[in-house]
């Protein structure tokens, strides 16, 4: 995956944000939220990122699972990020 | 765990200068720098805020040295959007070397321009430099109207450079200003916009301040003129819903000041010689680029919203709606 064209990501303390600045609106993100974005931006594949981040760390409930993916599927739906 | 996804905190709309809608206090640096790169201006414009002109840049505007050092720091600090406006930012002597460097790094870059210098050479350069958008200011579709508001502007001239921007691949935004001889073309001006090839068209309410203070009679809309100003605009807005934002601040200042003193936008705005205002409408400085640094300013930004003659200002706006005049009598805290 990868970020779409004008979409600008930075690291927060309380997590990051992602600006999409051709409609010029910005997007607050949780930690989790923000390590999908790292992903992102490192080039991994959706998948992969999903199981990257359950690989490191504890997620016996799959609740980092279940946020990863619809936080994937919404990304894709508000076009701010690209398969 | 909190929603992944949210939108800003819920805000009313903000003007097309302050994109940035979401709250900075939380924030390691500002989200959106708007630089005002030169004070200089081959135009003279009735209602221009920032009473640039011809001859009219500052006297201590920054140096080379200077430039790159603010730039480096937005850069190091990660700023994701800045704009170079003016005064008009195109006469600036470093203007392409400073659009390279911003542009090279990552960060995305929207020019604010009159339009005036939009040549097709110019336009390949800032497309092959990868400029997010221009802005062009088109205050009327006439010439009648946009040459009156704009002292020795030519709407032709400008028309042909959002053509000019068109033809290489440049994205396009337009800004509208209102006045009272302008405002009854504002639908023509969005459906120019659209057929020039913009994708977004802002607009809002012109402010007593800078150049307009003197030709204020000459200029100002009436309220009656804004009510069928905005209606139009709305219309517009879901005319060319999908196609082309339109995109329209209705908010009176007042209010406006009323909200960002609870709710500081992401933006800082930073004036030719360095100095780094809190928000155009007020006169208050929170610091100086050349003795500064970005993040300490950032850091002082936040509590300078806090400080009470900020307070006092705005509510003393309500009862006295001509203290914008002294927009330019910078207050620093």
């Amino acid at each position: 995956m990868r970020l779409a064209k004008y979409v600008k990501f930075r690291e927060e303390k309380f997590g990051g944000v992602l600006f999409e600045t051709r409609s010029e609106k910005v997007f607050t993100l949780n930690p989790v939220a923000t390590a999908v974005v790292r992903e992102i931006v490192a080039g991994h594949a959706a998948p992969e990122i999903v199981r990257r981040l359950t690989e490191r760390f504890r997620d016996p409930d799959h609740a980092i699972q279940k946020e990863a993916e619809a936080f994937i599927a919404e990304l894709r739906a508000k076009g701010l990020a690209e398969d | 765990m909190d929603s992944a996804l949210k939108t800003p905190a819920a805000s009313p709309p903000i003007p097309g200068k302050t994109p940035a809608a979401t709250e900075s206090g939380d924030l390691g640096a500002p989200l959106y720098v708007a630089w005002q790169i030169t004070n200089e201006c081959n135009l003279a414009c009735l209602h221009c805020i920032e009473e640039s002109g011809p001859g009219k840049a500052f006297r201590d505007e920054l140096t080379r040295d200077q430039v790159f050092a603010v730039l480096e720091q937005m850069l190091e600090q990660e700023v994701p959007y800045m704009s170079f406006s003016g005064g008009e930012p195109m006469v600036h002597p470093l203007f392409f070397e400073m659009v390279d460097y911003v542009c090279a790094r990552g960060a995305e870059l929207k020019i604010e321009t009159n339009g005036h210098y939009l040549t097709p050479e110019n336009c390949a350069r800032m497309k092959a430099l990868g400029v997010k958008a221009v802005q062009v200011s088109l205050d009327g579709a006439s010439a009648a109207t946009f040459n009156r508001m704009r002292v020795r502007g030519n709407f032709d001239v400008a028309v042909e450079g959002v053509r000019n921007l068109r033809a290489a691949g440049v994205p396009i935004e337009v800004n509208f200003s209102p006045t009272k001889f302008n405002v009854h073309e504002i639908g023509a001006c969005v459906d120019m916009a659209w057929e020039l090839g913009a994708y977004s068209f802002y607009s809002g309410r012109t402010m007593y301040t800078g150049n307009a203070v003197k030709a204020w009679r000459h200029v100002a809309p009436s309220e009656e003129q804004y009510v069928v100003f905005f209606d139009a605009l709305r219309a517009k807005t879901d005319e060319y819903r999908g196609r082309m934002r339109v995109y329209f601040h209705e908010m009176g200042l007042l209010e406006e000041l009323r909200y960002r003193l609870h709710h500081p936008a992401a933006l800082l705005i930073v004036l030719p010689n360095g100095l780094v205002k809190l928000i155009n409408a007020l006169p208050f400085v929170c610091g100086d680029l050349r003795k500064e640094s970005l993040a300490d300013i950032w850091a002082n930004f936040q509590r300078a919203w806090q400080d009470p003659r900020v307070a006092k200002f705005v509510e003393d706006l309500a009862h006295d709606p001509r203290k914008t005049a002294a927009l330019h009598q910078w207050v620093y805290l």
